[in-house]
């Protein structure tokens, strides 16, 4: 630091200075049917991928601290990484397959997270990321409501990918709160880990960047989303 | 519409301006990474420097806000032009209490006139330039169109009239209006406590004045010695309330210790250091009264 900068940092009248947290949390699919053609094998692949564009892209907004945390859910629900941890400590562990689609007991798990405490007022909205194969098998409506009913879940930036062609669509497109979004659709590999960089860079400089809403219309607007063209070798 | 020459849209380097008690101090900075700022600002000295008209309003910036620049910047020509009329008015009545009843009825009306002028100068240019293409006609005989949508324009505003015998501010959306007392005391009489996130209420939306807050306050012992109006980009930069509070309070002691004028010439570089932390476009404008000036300003 040079004299002239120390003098201007010394001479600040104020208190301390931080950017704003967004915490991004992944709700994953891990139940038996993510085991068919590799699917949870490819999703770990993808997240793991992805990492460094997401720690990029939360580099080139330094006004925003990206804190990232995951939820696996199948016969219930459990936090996979419980820590809000900063995206340039986080590393990622293989989840595995345990049972049914308990997606209502892991929207639960996110509501109370997203109850102010533990989440701070001072925050920038925080992103939903969910991925899953299947029907949910408990009442997700319930837990649906339950991330509505907190101030952080009402504003927080939604983001869905079908896995393959039995993903329940129009409960995923529930789950987004806004009637111009789709969930993204991933019938192979490829597409599945398109959908998940994209999860991890556009949408999270988008919710890293201060916007104003005028409360007239949904927090989320339609992010710029990648090309899901029909492939060749869609196998899900 | 405003008349020409009447709104004082600062450069962040100009010198002081001096509008008797009190100095004005005005600073901008663009928030990182956004090509150019949304946020607009005025100070006006009226009636000779006895009293002072100061405004700040910010453009919202996203992408659903993309003309959100001129917004702000008539809703400081409009607030100006209509405050400009009252501040005439706070002095005529000056500390004339029978008569300060009539005057706070006048500064009730006030948001109304300038929501409507507002929307008056949105409508015109979105007719002119319709923000989402040409419209289709939908409507069917006998229908009413539905209010026109200017969110493309949404924009905040914090305005305030300032004499040595009171104070009159109302605030749309967020943003900071702050008083620091003989004592240091900040005080925020038209805050509504932290936001959540970065939603507002707007100048976009219909009847815009239900929603705008006022404050009025006579100086039963003399002007405050520091008043200061902000954009949100500068309280967001804190990591809490107090943070924001005691810079308030470190400006008016600054400006006590080292004079107005060094406090003028360092506030881009504090304001650039916050919109690092907030991200957003930073915008302060102030009035300090000569009672809290060092001697050199005086």
């Amino acid at each position: 630091m040079s004299d002239t900068t120390q003098i201007l940092a010394d001479n600040f009248p104020g208190g301390s200075m931080a950017s704003r947290p967004v915490h991004f949390i992944w709700m994953l699919d891990c139940s038996g049917s993510m085991g068919v053609n590799g699917k949870i094998g490819q999703l770990n692949f993808a997240i793991r991928e992805a990492i460094p564009e997401m720690q990029q892209a939360a580099q080139s907004n330094p006004a925003a601290s990206l804190l990232v945390r995951a939820i696996t859910f199948a016969s219930g629900a459990s936090w996979h990484v419980s820590d809000p941890t900063p995206v340039d400590q986080f590393s990622w562990e293989d989840v595995h397959i345990y049972g049914g689609t308990d997606m209502g007991a892991a929207f639960k798990l996110a509501a109370g997270a997203l109850q102010t405490p533990p989440m701070p007022q001072r925050a920038l909205p925080p992103v939903l990321a969910l991925a899953s194969d299947g029907q949910p098998t408990d009442d997700w409506r319930a837990g649906l409501r339950a991330i509505d009913g907190t101030p952080w879940g009402k504003r927080a930036v939604r983001v869905a990918v079908a896995i393959g062609d039995d993903a329940d669509k129009s409960m995923l497109k529930e789950f987004l709160g806004n009637p111009e979004l789709e969930p993204l659709q991933a019938k192979n590999p490829r597409q599945l880990a398109a959908a998940i960089r994209w999860m991890s860079t556009a949408v999270v400089k988008d919710a890293s960047t201060p916007k104003v809403d005028d409360g007239s219309r949904a927090t989320t607007t339609p992010i710029d989303v990648p090309s899901m063209t029909k492939g060749e070798d869609d196998i899900w | 519409m405003t008349e020409p020459g009447t709104v004082t849209e600062r450069d962040p380097a100009a010198a002081l301006v001096t509008s008797a008690p009190w100095t004005l101090i005005s600073g901008a900075v663009k928030g990182v990474a956004k090509k150019y700022s949304q946020d607009r600002s005025a100070l006006l000295p009226v009636a000779g420097g006895r009293a002072v008209v100061l405004a700040v309003a910010d453009g919202h910036g996203s992408a659903a806000h993309f003309r959100s620049d001129l917004g702000a910047r008539w809703a400081v020509e409009e607030f100006t032009a209509c405050a400009r009329a009252f501040a005439y008015e706070v002095v005529r009545v000056g500390g004339d209490a029978a008569r300060w009843t009539g005057l706070r009825e006048e500064a009730r009306r006030l948001p109304q006139q300038v929501g409507h002028r507002w929307h008056e100068r949105a409508l015109l240019h979105d007719c002119n330039a319709p923000a989402h293409g040409p419209a289709v006609p939908r409507r069917t005989a006998g229908e009413r169109e539905g209010p026109r949508d200017l969110a493309a324009y949404g924009s905040t505003l914090i305005g305030a009239v300032l004499t040595e015998h009171m104070v009159f501010c109302w605030q749309l959306g967020d943003g900071d209006f702050v008083l620091v007392d003989d004592a240091g005391t900040p005080h925020t009489p038209l805050s509504t406590g932290p936001d959540m996130g970065d939603e507002t209420d707007s100048l976009c939306e219909p009847e815009p004045w239900r929603k705008t807050r006022s404050y009025w306050r006579p100086f039963t012992g003399g002007p405050p010695p520091c008043v200061l109006l902000s954009t949100d980009g500068l309280s967001k930069s804190f990591t809490d309330d107090q943070g924001f509070l005691d810079f308030a309070t470190g400006v008016r002691g600054r400006a006590a210790e080292q004079g107005v004028a060094a406090v003028q010439a360092q506030l881009p570089d504090w304001l650039a250091r916050a919109a690092t932390f907030s991200g957003d476009d930073t915008t302060l404008v102030g009035a300090i009264a000569a009672s809290a000036q060092h001697s050199d300003d005086s």
